[in-house]
């Protein structure tokens, strides 16, 4: 082993340097624009390009500072016996006894941290090759363990990272309403103080309630508290029995400074503001996500990828698939080996049954070898055509959708009653029967699907065109073959060399090379390779009928992709078709076109939806709208507190809206069936809907009497007719929760109507579907509308009183009291 | 030292409510009797103005006037300015303080008026004639049956109602047959929407309604509930009084003479109605057995005007048994040993609860069986609450939730109701 000449590494040094000084230019730049974001995506603006370039920037940056830094101490030390310009080992070098005149490498940073910390006897003598505690406990896990125990680390945590995610961060039920807090009532304003500017209530019993200074308080008067939401708001200064200070919290207007001035009964004092919207769901949610609910959605590049090509538009999410490419420059396909869950899964598969059963093995690689690449350019192709298909292969979606319909029924059942578990469809059994299938290719070998078919992976290996480091093997190898049996995708070559687009940089080879021949190591290095072809691989390089393959399969993959793309438009939503049944969808979905380009289909949202509201497609707008998610009213409402539904949108098809947009987000328009509706058909009294519309506090719903009847007058008879609903449509957001009810009693427990009558229905003019902008502001555009027509019907009416006064004449104040002895005119 | 140094400077508000401002009065308007007060919040100054009868006494330059004499009834004109009720005892208000309420009330909007946009259907005939056309119901073109289809049932619509019926008075001004439909119209809707007895009084005098009316019974009310109890029966002082009077009497707690008069109604055409009214009033008297005597009276009365009306009475009829039933015998102290079942509906569907009794306690209380989805805390929680409580009555709601707990707290109280003797 040469160690490099003094001038190459004096230039390795100056390049890390620069590469470090770079990274850490960039990483100034991410952290300037993180911190300014607020180290999230805006959620009013995710569509928008600029949002989210911060994480690309970081990704870049440590990247860089990784690569500069090795380069760098290389560089600078460069006898600690490495000829590579860096080394990314990490596996557990294979044991064995010293030679007599053999010198040992100098043990690594890590290796000389373990000798001080670690007891000897769970250490490795590195001289009798005996190994120790450590070892032979890793050992006894398993031989892919012992190898590269930090790669089993990492997959077992990121697994575990995403079930939690999945099932304690997705999972509702946790939330609870806030308390109400406690109220006092009865308090009286008596003095203001005008040099604190605090208001002093006082109370005629002298046990008060115990409040603590600077403790939020709003104050209602005693006769609305319970029903007003006009309270105001106090920060307790000080109290003594039976008083109490309290300073506004804002400027108080004119109108509430009166109130308190000449209201004559009492006032009430609420811990909480008294009837706010409720926000538990989304406050909930909030709490948990120290990471993104969609964390390993958004790293699937191919979610955002064919969702910005199939919508013609920036995904949010592309930032994140782009900074994990950015970091697979150095790790290639580090994403199938160490983090996607469904590789783990598939390993545990392979470790419980896919071993066991071998009649299905297949030795060679057959027609599905570069079967990836097509599917990949399949579904771009689709995507082009405006059809979203990658969601039923990418990796991430598949795993996400297999946890949903597996998993999520017995979690429910489990903690919540079986009752409580909506009836699956026909797409979710084909959901099944597809995951079913992933996992069983892999009877045919280790991770099948991961190797030849998942296209989310084909993104990978083609990212690896841009690797920077790659596994080599040295001289000193023995060709024992050990690496190439373990090796779980297959990677390595009969001459055991890498297949670098296969290759994960899981390092379990590493560690099985009795002669540590294999390295991990900068692309570029060549010192002291084997030759390549020995053993002969039996390969060719693209020859004739390989450039044939390639070309019928790139051609079908063309035409296949293409073909998917005119079948699903042609049997799909027919969104221009006016009588077109328009299913309703999450609040803050963007437009149906762009919904269905962006949704992947994941099935995230259905999981964090409470009471699931959100319920998947089936096969009512064919493929185009298959495990789309939309709301099933008749089985539950959309809970006014809950936007959960956007925050764990991996790609925006569902804007990331907070709660003070969703509640105003019109998902819908809750229409009344004139013929069976009870009041109106003349059937019975019911306000079940009206109730519950007021109870959501949308207050959508009012009342108009029907089937009044009439004396010989004309005039009506008091008591009879019904109330009957009518919706108001500016204030109707299409929650369901109406529908909900109306189906519950009406329908399922009473039995007098087939199905509810009062329906949320879809459609142009009844829901707002905005790509980008605030639902708030569309509100109170309209709401100006309405009153400017409204100004313009008014007349100027005057309050109209018989035999009306005089109208009257305003007297300076006297100048002083002793002038004018009667200045109020008292009689 | 200090304090009195500075109000020696600054002008001093007391308001009738209570409360104290300081300030300085910048004008004075004796004729429309109003003032304009400048006061200092911390670092703000506002300028207010400010009525003579919401001021009891202004201190200026060290000199005290008094604007109003603090009331007698401490929830006085205040309360009843802003539409409140005023719970009244006998004779708290002498004939003059009403009658000067009423006028001075009365002829002042209500704080809301000026913010309540006129809104009603372009359809509607602003005419509004005496009598309906005869071609039939039609709520948009109809005023009186737009306010009696619209307007009444919804409560964020009264405002606009009443700033309607206003705007239909100026169209009205020169027929004063009109007009005094319209006033009696805005009275009524005064009393029965916003409990404004002032106003209400105020307009239904305006329109001179006549003793013996439905208005008067009204008008009646107002006076009794502004505090004078006299009026209010001179108001009933006649021969022949319409069937409401039943009920004010039943309110007024002359409950004798209200069976009296149920009694001479029963007479009638319509016994329904009158028992119904005589049952309320004994059951308001707490005269519980005579209450569920005159309830029966409606189930064993002949058939109605038509089946319809027949369903509605005696629907009433059992749900006013029923609730006395429960308030009364779901009394755990009065139930025997044993478990009762018993459901109601709840949220998403019937739902059944097993209560245990044991010993005069409650010692269980369980959902047996449910459908609800939504409001799952309430499902522990109510029955936790009436265990504590060892009864049905106080039980506050699990928030967010009030229909699974009222469901489950009804199913206890039927279930309970089951073991009363």
């Amino acid at each position: 082993m040469t160690p490099p000449g003094g001038g190459q590494s004096l230039r390795r040094a100056v390049l890390g340097g620069a590469l470090v000084l770079l990274g850490l230019a960039c990483g100034h730049v991410a952290w300037r624009q993180a911190t300014m974001a607020g180290w999230r995506f805006d959620a009013i603006h995710r569509a928008d390009p600029h949002e989210g370039w911060w994480l690309v920037a970081l990704a870049a940056a440590i990247t860089l500072l990784v690569v500069g830094a090795l380069l760098f101490s290389t560089g600078l030390f460069p006898g600690a016996g490495t000829p590579a310009v860096f080394r990314l080992d990490w596996y557990l070098p294979f044991l064995r006894k010293k030679k007599a005149k053999e010198t040992l490498p100098a043990p690594s940073w890590l290796a000389r941290l373990a000798s001080r910390v670690l007891p000897a006897t769970w250490r490795a003598d590195r001289i009798t090759g005996k190994p120790g505690a450590i070892r032979r406990w890793l050992k006894w896990l398993g031989p892919s363990l012992l190898s590269s125990p930090l790669r089993r680390v990492v997959q077992a945590t990121c697994l575990l990272v995403f079930l939690v995610l999945f099932f304690y961060v997705c999972w509702p039920y946790r939330a609870r309403p806030a308390a109400e807090g406690q109220q006092f009532a009865g308090w009286k304003f008596s003095e203001l103080d005008h040099e604190s500017g605090a208001f002093r209530f006082s109370h005629p019993s002298d046990a008060g309630p115990r409040l603590e200074p600077g403790q939020p308080v709003f104050v209602v008067d005693d006769a609305s508290a319970g029903s007003a939401s006009d309270s105001i708001a106090f920060t307790v200064a000080r109290q003594e029995p039976g008083h109490v200070a309290l300073v506004p919290l804002n400027d108080l207007s004119a109108a509430q400074f009166d109130a308190l001035l000449l209201h004559g009964g009492g006032w009430t004092i609420c811990e909480q503001m008294p009837n706010r919207w409720p926000s538990h769901y989304a406050d909930d949610l909030a709490s948990k996500q120290w990471l993104p609910a969609e964390l390993f959605l958004v790293i699937d590049p191919l979610v955002s990828l064919s969702t910005a090509i199939a919508a013609r538009s920036w995904v949010w999410s592309l930032a994140s698939a782009g900074a994990i490419l950015i970091v697979c420059v150095l790790i290639p396909r580090g994403f199938c080996g160490y983090l996607c869950p469904l590789g783990t899964v598939i390993d545990l598969f392979d470790w419980t049954i896919g071993k066991r059963v071998t009649r299905f093995r297949v030795a060679d690689d057959g027609w599905w070898v570069h079967l990836k690449y097509y599917l990949l350019a399949g579904t771009l192709v689709a995507a082009l055509g405006g059809v979203l298909v990658s969601g039923f292969v990418a990796a991430i979606p598949v795993i996400t959708r297999a946890a949903l319909f597996l998993g999520e029924p017995l979690q429910t059942a489990t903690l919540r009653g079986g009752h409580l578990v909506p009836a699956l469809n026909s797409g979710q059994f084909l959901s099944i029967a597809m995951f079913a299938v992933v996992l069983g290719l892999g009877l045919l070998k280790p991770r099948f699907w991961c190797k030849y078919v998942c296209p989310s992976g084909a993104v990978f290996s083609l990212g690896n065109l841009f690797r920077v480091s790659e596994r080599k093997v040295e001289s000193t190898c023995i060709n024992c073959n050990k690496c190439v049996e373990i090796c779980p995708f297959d990677a390595i070559k009969p001459d055991f060399t890498t297949r670098v687009t296969d290759c994960t940089l899981c390092q379990t080879c590493g560690g099985v090379c009795p002669t540590h021949a294999i390295k991990f190591v900068e692309r570029w290095n060549v010192v002291e390779l084997k030759t390549a072809n020995d053993p002969p691989t039996g390969e060719t390089s693209l020859g004739r009928r390989g450039f044939l393959s390639l070309a019928a399969g790139a051609a079908a993959a063309v035409a296949g992709g293409g073909a998917i793309a005119v079948a699903t438009k042609a049997s799909g939503g027919r969104l221009a078709e006016a009588d077109t049944n328009l299913p309703v969808r999450p609040p803050g979905s963007v437009p149906e076109p762009d919904f269905l380009q962006l949704c992947i289909r994941c099935g995230e949202c259905f999981k964090a939806c409470p009471n699931n509201v959100l319920q998947p497609e089936g096969f009512q707008q064919g493929l185009e709208g298959l495990w789309t998610p939309l709301v099933n009213a008749d089985w539950a409402g959309c809970a006014s507190s809950c936007n959960a539904c956007g925050q764990v949108c991996p790609t925006g098809a569902i804007r990331a809206l907070p709660l003070e947009e969703k509640r105003v987000v019109r998902m819908g328009l809750a229409i009344v069936d004139q013929q069976t509706c009870l009041p109106l058909a003349d059937r019975e009294a019911c306000q079940l809907c009206v109730d519950e519309c007021v109870a959501a506090g949308y207050d959508a719903i009012e009342f108009t009497r029907v089937h009044t009847r009439v004396d010989a007058d004309g005039q009506p008879l008091a008591g009879s007719g019904f109330l009957a609903p009518v919706v108001l449509p500016e204030k109707c957001v299409g929650c369901g929760l109406c529908q909900t009810r109306c189906h519950a009693i009406n329908a399922k427990e009473k039995h007098l109507l087939d199905e509810s009558a009062i329906v949320i229905v879809a459609g142009d003019g009844r829901e707002d579907r905005l790509r980008t902008g605030s639902y708030i502001a569309l509100r109170e555009i309209e709401a100006a509308e309405r009153a400017k027509t409204q100004r313009a019907n008014s007349p100027e009416g005057a309050y109209f009183v018989p035999e009306a006064g005089a109208p009257p004449e305003t007297d300076p104040a006297p100048a002083d009291v002793s002038d004018a002895e009667n200045p109020f005119g008292l009689p | 030292m200090f304090a009195l140094a500075r109000s020696a400077v600054a002008d001093s508000v007391e308001f009738l409510s209570g409360a104290k401002a300081e300030g300085t009065v910048t004008a004075i308007r004796k004729a429309a009797k109003e003032f304009d007060i400048e006061v200092k919040i911390g670092t703000r100054t506002l300028v207010r103005t400010y009525t003579f009868d919401k001021v009891h006494a202004v201190t200026m330059k060290g000199k005290r006037f008094v604007l109003t004499p603090l009331p007698a009834n401490p929830t006085g004109a205040g309360a009843a300015a802003k539409g409140t009720s005023v719970a009244s005892e006998t004779g708290l208000q002498t004939r003059d303080q009403v009658m000067r309420q009423i006028d001075q009330i009365g002829r002042t909007p209500p704080d809301w008026f000026e913010a309540t946009p006129l809104n009603y259907p372009q359809s509607l005939d602003l005419t509004w004639p005496l009598k309906p056309p005869n071609k039939g119901w039609n709520n948009q073109k109809n005023i009186g049956q737009y306010l009696w289809d619209i307007i009444n049932p919804n409560p964020s619509r009264w405002r606009s109602g009443i700033r309607l019926v206003h705007h239909e008075m100026t169209v009205h001004k020169q027929d004063p047959e009109l007009l005094q439909r319209d006033m009696k119209s805005l009275g009524t809707m005064y009393f029965q929407l916003f409990q404004d007895y002032p106003r209400a009084a105020f307009w239904l005098l305006q329109a001179k309604v006549d003793k013996g009316d439905v208005n008067a019974v009204m008008l009646g009310e107002c006076y009794w509930r502004m505090g004078n109890r006299q009026m209010g029966l001179d108001m009933l002082n006649s021969s022949r009084l319409p069937m409401q009077a039943i009920k004010l009497l039943g309110d007024m707690g002359e409950t004798d003479r209200a069976i009296r008069l149920a009694d001479a109604f029963a007479k009638g055409r319509q016994p329904h109605e009158a028992y119904l009214l005589a049952g309320d009033a004994c059951r308001a008297a707490g005269r519980l057995p005579q209450a569920i005597a005159y309830y029966q009276k409606v189930l064993d009365a002949p058939d109605a005007r038509n089946q319809e009306y027949t369903a509605r009475y005696s629907g009433r009829a059992t749900d006013s048994m029923e609730a006395i039933r429960l308030i009364h015998r779901a009394n755990v102290a009065q139930v025997a040993d044993g478990t009762y079942r018993a459901s109601s509906i709840g949220y998403n569907g019937n739902l059944e609860v097993e209560v245990k009794v044991a010993g005069h306690r409650v010692t269980s209380v369980t959902v047996t069986q449910h459908r609800e989805k939504q409001f799952y805390a309430a499902l522990s929680d109510t029955p936790a609450k009436i265990l504590k409580k060892q009864s049905i009555q106080g039980i506050d709601a699990t928030s967010r939730a009030t229909i699974t707990s009222q469901a489950i707290v009804n199913a206890t109280a039927k279930a309970l109701a089951k073991g009363a003797p």
